[in-house]
């Protein structure tokens, strides 16, 4: 395969174009480039990216695809792999290291086997049929079904994702949070849900569902509010409650109101003004008589009282609103002993009113052209309160009566290290959801993806044609995580991966009952040796697992296929 | 980022080429030398012989202080580590209040300590790893070592604050600075009412009875002039204002104070009206009537009787005629704060109409308001108050400069009292604590097994920190005075192990700061509050284990967003 010389192509472009292996080996080399800068963050033992930017704010973290994401990555391929990392990010949450690192290998083993002479296409045909055995292995032998998931196997699941991360010290604490959050906004999923479900974790998960009342899990009725000061471990899940970032508007508004048993505090959110009435942009009132004018005065001030009687009439006992309140409203609020708040964020309020089962309501208008505030639109909780939290105040909302909500109050030393937990509580949010829709877990540590390998190249034995080699390839390049695993640990690499080789080649090829539980044999990167991961804790859902499988793979085929880049160069501004 | 392609291409662009990256040990030997810098600066202000630091600002201005927080926010750095260790001290001024020295100064301890490890290559995580272990032990070790304090003990409480404000500046005028403190933060204390269960229990940590709202109802007011022993507390609030007019009263007892929020001046709707106007007489009526406006609400005012009248809008000419004919001292433009302030002291509620003032929102906890001049400038104070749940702090000193710093030490010293009214357990200061948590780290670290040993041996050691830096500070021979303390500490161990008994030597021995001599801190009386010096612990610890993991520095990469 001659690469053509560029200029002689005679294509009379205005830019430059590369075509056969030497894009090929372009592409390879920044895919690769880009997998090295993750590849120190991967496993219990990956360490932290600094990442400042030319203001110099400062980003610590660990998470594959924010530090891609943070990363001007400029080559077109690498960005391939960029954009890999942030769908892993989005679909599961979790494990965008390892699908940067596995694509990156998986193209650098193709481009070994383009240059031996093996045709772009049969490699992909290669990696397809591999990819196939890879999902339906996993799906028969490596999946631990668990119809009915203890909190055990979800935190031990929550526990392994945020292993690497800065909280990891602190899993045991943050891992038991993550799993009562999740399991607090449970939600008795509707028709439709159960057939997007269906559609998307294909597979044994059909089994369990079939069992089980299938539930959902919407994370984003999960709040997570940020707060610096005192330590990590001072975090706070708030169950069943809900944190705003808003502190009550006036000093002199009650600090906590409380409901009894049977009358619950009533929240009204609104999403309006509650100042003094104005006309709105350009309507002019033109009156004859002056002493109209004083009417209209006193007309703009009555109106928003009026509107406020309305709320408290209705029983409100607590006003939050998205836009503002004049000093002159304040004062009913005080005397009734209203805790009022203003300028509360919009999302918050939003989700604030699916948790206590209220509305946000934006119009007094009701249909008769009057104004009304309907009772109905009041959300309700069993207390809320201002709590002073470092230097500023929050309003937690106790007991939400609608369906659940949760808040996560993080504290920690700075700024920084609060992002980074944010992001990593996110992913470990994300696993216990995966693991609580699916039921299905793998072992982690290196585990699945040794099983893989072994099996694979059992498989590979059975072709006959040329794929046989390319899935050979494909078997070798799943190793990769293995060793990453171990050389972020600082143990001996090929000792390790040989053993846990070993043992998954006895445990699926001996019919001895004993050795079955060897296909959950990991990596233990602490102690340096290999053990049975399963018993140890180190799980991972299988559906991730799969996906993040499936992704890296598409990823590596779509950069292979291509032969020929042209750049056109930046057109000549007038 | 540039990998090398085939032989015969260029290398392959993979990032912006702009920006720079160091990783490996590099970063992290580079990230302990940032921190080492930071902490470094702010070495010599700790303890009671500490220096000050005077910095220019690019405007001109100077600052003269030794708050370790105020130092670094004036430091232009540009390390991002530097940075993430300035954050801390910030988090810990708004956290705790204090203490903001301490916390750089051992998390920089905790970094230096790591280098070697670093430099052995240990594993980051292995070290992060023990550090962790050392700090819930040394956790546990604090709360054994705590001591609780009745908060209506004023003399304990004196010298709780003396220990806190004796490094400061105002030193010389201790006592009226810690009765100051006190006064103020005791004034400012409310009880608060609870709810009857308590929801949650993650909010169990948050429920203090106490509300202590020192950034609203303490309010310091600086007035250049005078001496630092003019300096006091006022039972009841003042601020800087003078009567609308000159006529009006000067000295009130027991006034009636009526608070509003809203102008007593005509003021057009917020709609947009025009008025057209076809006759003569009508423009006259349109006149009349805005006279009539401002009449009407005066005279609804002047139906309840008020002595003085404060409204934090504007008052008309016209206004302020009608008050003064009806013998009303009136005020205009108060702030919103100062207003909710004399609310607070005299028991007024604050009035957005007219309309709408009731009997129960006149405010007569006041016992004396007076008009003083001080300097050129004319002050009104509210004093004697029944029941002030507000109080106003005035400051006197000779210059802008000392005044603030007089003001940042105030604020220190209050932070104290609030902390321990919240938290009533204290221990030991002068060191003594960062000795005792030492050494029993050093006893748990023996036994330890497995790599961790030496990361946890480290964070002890860091510990000592503290009473080095206090000794070094006061100019007596650091190792020698250093030596001393961790053996009585240990002797304390041994003396509780021959006793055969499992039971934790209480050691307050420490380091006076101003003598450098060894001296328990039970006798002398120097004790802090319990919260920071878990808080400072804490944070050291947790950025110090935060910084250790970073592997990778990318910087100059576009801020993307926005």
């Amino acid at each position: 395969m001659e690469a053509p010389n560029p200029s002689s192509t005679g294509l009379f472009i205005n830019g430059s174009r590369e075509t056969g292996q030497d894009v090929r080996v372009g592409n390879v080399t920044a895919a690769l480039a880009v997998a090295n800068i993750v590849k120190t963050s991967l496993g219990p033992v990956g360490l932290d990216k600094m990442l400042v930017d030319d203001i110099g704010d400062v980003l610590i973290t660990n998470d594959g695809a924010t530090i891609l994401k943070s990363l001007e990555v400029e080559h077109p391929a690498a960005r391939v792999l960029v954009d890999l990392a942030n769908l892993q990010d989005q679909e599961v949450g979790d494990g965008t290291t390892s699908v940067v690192i596995i694509a990156s290998e998986l193209l650098r083993r193709g481009n070994d086997l383009v240059k031996n002479g093996i045709h772009p296409t049969t490699i992909i045909s290669g990696y397809r049929t591999a990819l196939k055995a890879a999902v339906s292995y996993i799906k028969k032998e490596m999946v631990v079904n668990v119809a009915d998931l203890g909190d055990e196997h979800l935190i031990n699941a929550a526990k392994t994702s945020m292993s690497s991360k800065i909280i990891g010290k602190e899993s045991e604490f943050f891992a038991r949070m993550a799993v009562d959050a999740v399991k607090s906004v449970k939600m008795n999923a509707t028709q439709a849900d159960l057939a997007g479900y269906e559609a998307m974790s294909e597979g044994p998960t059909a089994i369990a569902s079939a069992k089980k009342q299938r539930s959902k899990y919407p994370l984003s009725a999960i709040h997570i509010l940020k707060a610096h000061g005192k330590s990590s471990t001072e975090s706070h899940l708030i169950d069943g409650g809900f944190a705003i970032n808003a502190m009550r508007a006036a000093q002199g508004m009650p600090t906590f109101v409380e409901g009894a048993p049977d009358s619950p505090v009533k929240i009204a959110m609104l999403d309006m003004n509650l100042q003094r009435h104005r006309m709105g942009m350009g309507v002019q009132v033109i009156v004859k008589d002056p002493a109209e004018i004083e009417n209209i005065k006193r007309r703009e001030m009555d109106i928003t009282k009026e509107r406020i009687r309305k709320i408290i009439d209705a029983g409100a006992r607590v006003v939050l609103t998205t836009k503002g309140v004049d000093d002159l409203c304040m004062k009913y609020f005080v005397e009734a002993g209203i805790i009022c708040a203003r300028r509360c964020n919009r999302e918050d309020l939003k989700r604030l009113a699916k948790a206590t089962g209220g509305k946000v309501v934006t119009t007094l208008a009701d249909m008769e052209g009057n104004e009304t505030f309907d009772g109905e639109c009041l959300g309700a909780c069993d207390s809320v309160r201002e709590v002073r939290i470092g230097d500023g105040e929050m309003l937690y909302v106790y007991g939400c009566a609608g369906h659940g909500a949760s808040t996560i109050v993080l504290r920690g030393a700075n700024e920084y290290m609060l992002d980074e937990m944010d992001r990593a509580l996110h992913d470990s949010l994300c696993v216990v959801k995966r693991m609580l829709e699916s039921n299905t877990l793998v072992p982690g540590g290196g585990a699945a993806e040794a099983g893989l390998s072994v099996h694979l190249d059992d498989y590979a034995n059975t072709i006959k044609t040329r794929e046989q080699m390319v899935i050979q390839e494909y078997a070798d390049a799943l190793l990769v995580i293995p060793k990453t695993l171990s050389v972020n640990a600082a143990k001996d690499s090929s000792e390790l991966v040989a053993k846990l080789r070993s043992a998954h080649a006895r445990g699926q090829h001996s019919e001895d009952p004993d050795d079955a539980g060897l296909k959950f044999t990991g990596l233990d990167l602490v102690e340096g040796v290999i053990r049975d991961n399963l018993a140890a804790g180190v799980v991972e859902p299988a559906i991730s697992k799969i996906k993040s499988l499936r992704f890296a793979t598409e990823a590596a085929i779509t950069i292979l296929r291509i032969d020929d880049r042209i750049t056109l160069n930046p057109s000549q501004g007038q | 980022m540039a990998s090398q392609g085939p032989p015969g291409m260029g290398p392959v662009m993979v990032l912006n080429s702009k920006t720079q990256r160091t990783h490996g040990r590099q970063a992290q030997l580079g990230n302990i030398a940032a921190a080492r810098a930071v902490a470094d600066i702010i070495r010599s202000t700790l303890g009671p012989r500490s220096m000050l630091k005077m910095l220019l600002d690019p405007m001109g201005g100077i600052v003269i202080t030794n708050d370790g927080n105020c130092i670094l926010r004036e430091v232009d750095v540009s390390h991002p580590t530097a940075k993430s260790m300035i954050e801390l001290s910030r988090a810990q001024d708004e956290e705790v209040g204090d203490g903001t020295t301490s916390v750089i100064i051992l998390a920089g301890e905790m970094l230096i300590n790591a280098e070697p490890f670093a430099r052995a290559n240990v594993h980051p995580t292995v070290i992060v790893r023990g550090y962790n272990y050392a700090l819930q032990e040394a956790l546990s070790i604090c709360e054994k070592l705590a001591l609780t304090v009745d908060v209506k003990d004023t003399e304990r409480m004196k010298d709780l604050v003396q220990s806190c404000i004796g490094t400061k500046f105002s030193s010389r005028w201790n006592d009226i600075m810690i009765d100051m403190a006190l006064k103020a933060v005791l004034t400012v204390a409310r009880e608060t009412p609870m709810p009857s269960l308590l929801p949650g229990d993650g909010s169990s940590m948050y429920s203090q009875k106490m509300e202590v709202d020192i950034k609203r109802y303490a309010k310091v007011e600086k007035i250049p002039g005078g001496e630092i022993s003019d300096c006091t507390v006022l039972s009841g609030v003042m601020f800087n204002k003078d009567v609308t007019h000159s006529k009006m009263r000067r000295r009130i007892e027991n006034p009636r104070i009526l608070l509003l929020d809203t102008p007593l001046e005509y003021k057009k709707g917020e709609s947009q009206t025009n008025v057209e106007i076809t006759d003569e007489e009508d423009w006259n009526t349109l006149l009349k009537m805005e006279e009539e406006y401002v009449e009407n609400m005066c005279m609804e005012i002047i139906a309840f009787k008020p002595d003085i009248v404060i409204t934090e809008k504007g008052v008309s000419d016209l206004a302020q005629h009608y008050f003064a004919k009806a013998d009303i001292t009136a005020f205009r433009r108060l702030r919103k704060t100062d207003n909710n302030r004399v609310a607070r002291a005299t028991g007024a509620t604050i009035v957005s109409r007219t309309d709408e003032i009731r009997e129960s929102d006149i405010g007569t906890g006041c016992g004396l308001f007076e008009m003083r001049k001080i300097g050129e400038e004319y002050f009104a104070f509210f004093e004697e108050c029944k029941e002030p749940k507000a109080c106003t702090v005035i400051l006197r000193g000779g210059s802008k400069d000392v005044l603030n710093e007089i003001e940042r030490n105030l604020t220190d010293a209050m932070q104290v009292v609030r902390n321990v009214v919240f938290d009533t357990r204290l221990l030991p200061g002068g060191g003594a604590t960062e000795m005792a948590v030492s050494t029993g780290l050093r006893r748990a670290g023996l036994k330890l097994e497995g790599v961790q040993q030496g990361p946890f041996l480290a964070v002890g050691e860091a510990m000592e920190v503290i009473p080095r830096t206090l000794a070094q500070n006061c100019g007596v021979s650091v190792i020698r005075t250093v030596t001393q303390l961790r053996a009585k500490h240990a002797a304390a161990y041994e003396e509780a192990e021959q006793d055969g008994k499992d039971i934790f030597p209480k050691c307050n021995w420490g380091i006076d700061g101003t003598t450098g001599k060894l001296v328990d801190m039970d006798e002398f009386g120097i004790w802090e509050p319990f919260s920071v010096k878990i808080q400072t612990i804490k944070t050291a610890v947790e950025s110090a284990c935060m910084i250790l993991r970073i592997d990778d520095i990318v910087s100059g990469s576009k801020k993307k967003g926005y």
